[in-house]
């Protein structure tokens, strides 16, 4: 595979994950939020602060008013905001584009489709009254892609690069979901007695990482902190997990890089160094010092990728 | 069976003069339509208007498009595509397959000579000043042997019927010939949309080009390479022709690239891999000669790669089709097929060369300038139909404005009798009804070492407007599905 085609193939995967986590953190915490327990998690302005933190984009003046239709709009449907969901999928299809050759026409027809699915949406409806309807549909057409990609693909080379972009990304932004709601969930405190550790807003992040269900199959009981980042940082067996994606990194560098003793300089000796680290650690060490560790993560998640582009996509 | 009822072509207009590819100087239905027709007959035009928006939303979900740039934005639009398939019977389509790879071979059996001892000129039969004055002959390839002994790899041939029912070969494309993809899409398209009518009608799949075309080209792999490693290069893909280029390295196999993906090595080529540099043999290649090779051609090149003229000069690389293969599909050399295929051949043409007046020759351009009204007069260097100007078409101005550029410069002109080209039904979309279209014909001839392979099917173009004798996608123009039935 070419060394070009494959940097190309690393972020379709990544956009394809990112726009799906922003379209679900947006409904997630647009529909909880109308309904919340606590007065400070119903307010408007607390949830659209909370979007734009997300997306990278956090507005900083506290007096500022936001209006939701703009919001809305800067992070759904703007070309002009490099992070909006519209050009998310646009970079994704790009990439695809370049690497037609090499995907399977199903897995292209899908993107094509969901592509002209979200070019063609009425930007007035959205900000309107087709949020609902907007961020369901994104969501599930990238279920969709990731099915293609897993049914239609060689499981080869192609496929491991793929695989790695979506899940580097779903790792980053999972973190990313954690470090929002890890401070709304300092911000709501105290407002109607609620604590920290029981924070309301500890189920609209496992709801946002699409993993509430399974987290109250496993747990039996209301999400606090502790269960909560437990669950979606150090459970091998919760698929959104930050160890579930950098096991699956790890499983997917061993395509690319077939020898034993991995070099010290390779990509593969740093996944697997990382992903062990994770692997013995417990939630207690992490819980103290969540700032730092956030911090960390997200460093090594693009260490991983720089290296990546280093040995791989050297073109 | 020769009234049928079909609702469908009730306001169908026949023009008197014209050859309707289906119906008969009778207006009854020709034979090889006939089930067709009655097929058709059964759906209402308001079906068909359904289907035909389906059918455009299939091409527009497998991505098969190209890009208009306007000052806002860059809006995507699909390739007008027909829904009324063209049928060509098993005679007719064993002349235009023999006179396709006569006329390929004769073409390449011409480039080498001219690369060479110039046996042609030397003799007598065509004019030395045809070559030299071509800005498509490459001083660069005189003497070089191309792998295989093939140029023109892949040879696109236009071809039309004629009102009196003859096929004429109106040009030759042997630089980058597009469009064989479209062809296989537009059989995908009528399937979704009518897959019942290919029930009642044995025709051959044209599925098969991209393995023949990649075997043929490992026939002509470079010497002393075992298993060779073939690949598409592209200009990239904000290239109109992006879709095809993706295409053909899909369906062959083989990778896709642009030229940062190549570089060259102690005149070797090589791709630039995930796992590092692996070394490429064939190239299948879609830029134009000027872009190939910065260091040889164009210096301004940013598409080629720099030293791949050196490693094609010392065989180690076959380059499809060769570079220099322009001066032959030259509309002047064009006017003497004839010759050119009895010379290397000892053949007559097995397809009809329309009549061409050469502006060069002083008596010939006399006769041009006089008759004006009832000629094509065409630039011998542009494609895509540019520049061409229909005589009959043209005012009393515009005919002074012709001639003058004529006079200004003769080489740069040939002139032909207006040929009609044959008219197929086909659905418009603005009256919603079937109406009368002027159709032609390009078929893809693949020359490999001692083997040749015609795709059974081929572009039917359609002149989308009324009247409209120019084909060309740049121009309007949209296609058709082709039928070629079996014995």
């Amino acid at each position: 595979m070419l060394a070009r085609v494959a940097n190309n193939l690393f972020w379709m995967g990544r956009y394809i994950e990112r726009s799906e986590h922003i379209a679900r953190y947006l409904n997630v915490n647009y529909f909880s939020s109308l309904d919340a327990p606590n007065q400070l998690s119903q307010s408007r302005q607390f949830v659209l602060r909370s979007m734009l933190f997300m997306v990278g984009d956090p507005e900083k003046n506290n007096e500022i008013v936001l209006n939701e239709e703009k919001v809305l709009y800067k992070i759904g449907l703007d070309l002009q905001t490099p992070y909006s969901i519209i050009n998310n999928v646009k970079s994704a299809r790009e990439n695809a584009n370049s690497a037609r050759d090499l995907i399977s026409t199903e897995l292209y027809e899908a993107i094509n489709k969901f592509y002209h699915f979200i070019i063609n949406y009425d930007a007035n409806v959205f900000v309107k009254n087709g949020l609902h309807d907007f961020t369901v549909n994104i969501t599930e057409m990238t279920a969709i892609l990731r099915g293609k990609i897993r049914g239609t693909l060689l499981h080869d080379s192609v496929y491991a690069i793929i695989m790695m972009g979506i899940n580097i990304e779903r790792a980053t932004q999972i973190i990313r979901i954690i470090n929002v709601k890890y401070n709304d969930a300092l911000i709501a405190q105290g407002s109607y007695d609620e604590k920290f550790s029981k924070s309301f807003e500890w189920t609209t992040l496992l709801k946002c990482a699409e993993s509430y269900d399974m987290m109250r199959r496993l747990y039996k009981k209301t999400p606090t902190s502790i269960s909560t980042l437990e669950f979606l940082i150090l459970n091998q067996y919760c698929p959104r997990s930050i160890m579930n994606s950098l096991n699956q990194v790890y499983n997917h560098v061993k395509v690319l890089d077939k020898s034993i003793d991995y070099d010290k300089n390779s990509t593969a000796f740093l996944v697997g160094r990382v992903r062990s680290e994770f692997q013995y650690k417990h939630i207690e060490e992490i819980e103290g010092n969540i700032k730092t560790f956030i911090e960390n993560i997200l460093e090594s998640l693009s260490q991983i990728s720089i290296k990546m582009e280093k040995e791989f996509f050297n073109y | 069976m020769t009234n049928i009822e079909n609702s469908l072509f009730s306001s169908y207009q026949k023009g008197g003069d014209l050859y309707d590819e289906i119906f008969d100087d009778t207006g009854n239905v020709k034979d090889v339509y006939q089930k067709l027709f009655s097929l058709y007959g059964e759906h209402s035009i308001e079906d068909y208007v359904k289907l035909n928006t389906k059918a455009k939303s299939s091409f527009f979900n497998q991505g098969i498009t190209f890009q208009v740039y306007s000052d806002k934005e860059t809006k995507e639009k699909i390739f007008p595509f027909d829904l009324f398939p063209r049928i060509i019977d098993p005679t007719e389509w064993d002349i235009i397959e023999r006179g396709s790879i006569q006329r390929s071979k004769a073409l390449n059996l011409f480039l080498w000579d001219i690369y060479h001892e110039k046996k042609i000129i030397k003799q007598g039969i065509i004019p030395m000043d045809l070559i030299s004055s071509s800005v498509n002959y490459l001083h660069q390839m005189i003497g070089v042997d191309p792998p295989g002994g093939i140029y023109n790899h892949i040879s696109g041939t236009d071809v039309i019927k004629h009102k009196d029912g003859k096929y004429y070969v109106l040009e030759d494309n042997i630089r980058c010939p597009s469009g064989v993809s479209y062809v296989i899409c537009n059989r995908t398209a009528l399937k979704r949309a009518l897959f019942g009518v290919f029930n009642h009608y044995q025709t051959y799949s044209v599925t098969n080009y991209a393995e023949n075309l990649l075997d043929l080209l490992e026939t002509v792999k470079p010497k002393g390479v075992d298993i060779p490693n073939c690949v598409v290069i592209t200009p990239g893909m904000f290239n109109s022709a992006f879709y095809e280029h993706s295409y053909l390295a899909k369906t062959m196999g083989v990778e896709l690239v642009e030229g940062r993906d190549l570089f060259v090595e102690n005149d070797f080529v090589y791709m630039k891999t995930i796992k590092g540099p692996e070394k490429v043999d064939i190239i299948y290649r879609r830029i134009d000669d000027q872009f190939l090779d910065p260091l040889e051609f164009r210096p301004d090149s940013a598409l080629g790669v720099p030293g791949l003229f050196a490693a094609y000069k010392k065989g180690n690389v076959t380059l499809a089709n060769a570079p220099g293969t322009g001066v032959a599909d030259d509309k002047a050399v064009y006017t003497y097929m004839p010759q050119i295929i009895k010379y290397y051949l000892d053949e007559e043409p097995i397809l009809n060369n329309v009549h061409t007046y050469h502006c060069s020759r002083p008596d010939e351009l006399a006769y041009v300038l006089e008759h004006v009204h009832e000629l094509v007069i065409k630039p011998v260097d542009e494609a895509g139909g540019y520049g061409i100007s229909i005589g009959n078409k043209l005012t009393k101005q515009e005919i002074e404005t012709v001639k003058a550029q004529v006079k200004e410069n003769p080489r740069k002109y040939v002139a032909q009798p207006i040929m009609s080209l044959s008219v197929h039904p086909t659905y418009i979309d603005d009256t919603e009804s079937f109406e009368q279209r002027h159709v032609d014909l390009r078929t893809f001839t693949v020359l490999g070492k001692d083997r040749e392979f015609v795709l059974k099917g081929g572009l039917t173009r359609v002149a989308l407007q009324k009247g409209n004798l120019i084909v060309n996608s740049s121009q309007g123009g949209g296609s058709k599905d082709t039928w070629v039935l079996k014995n």
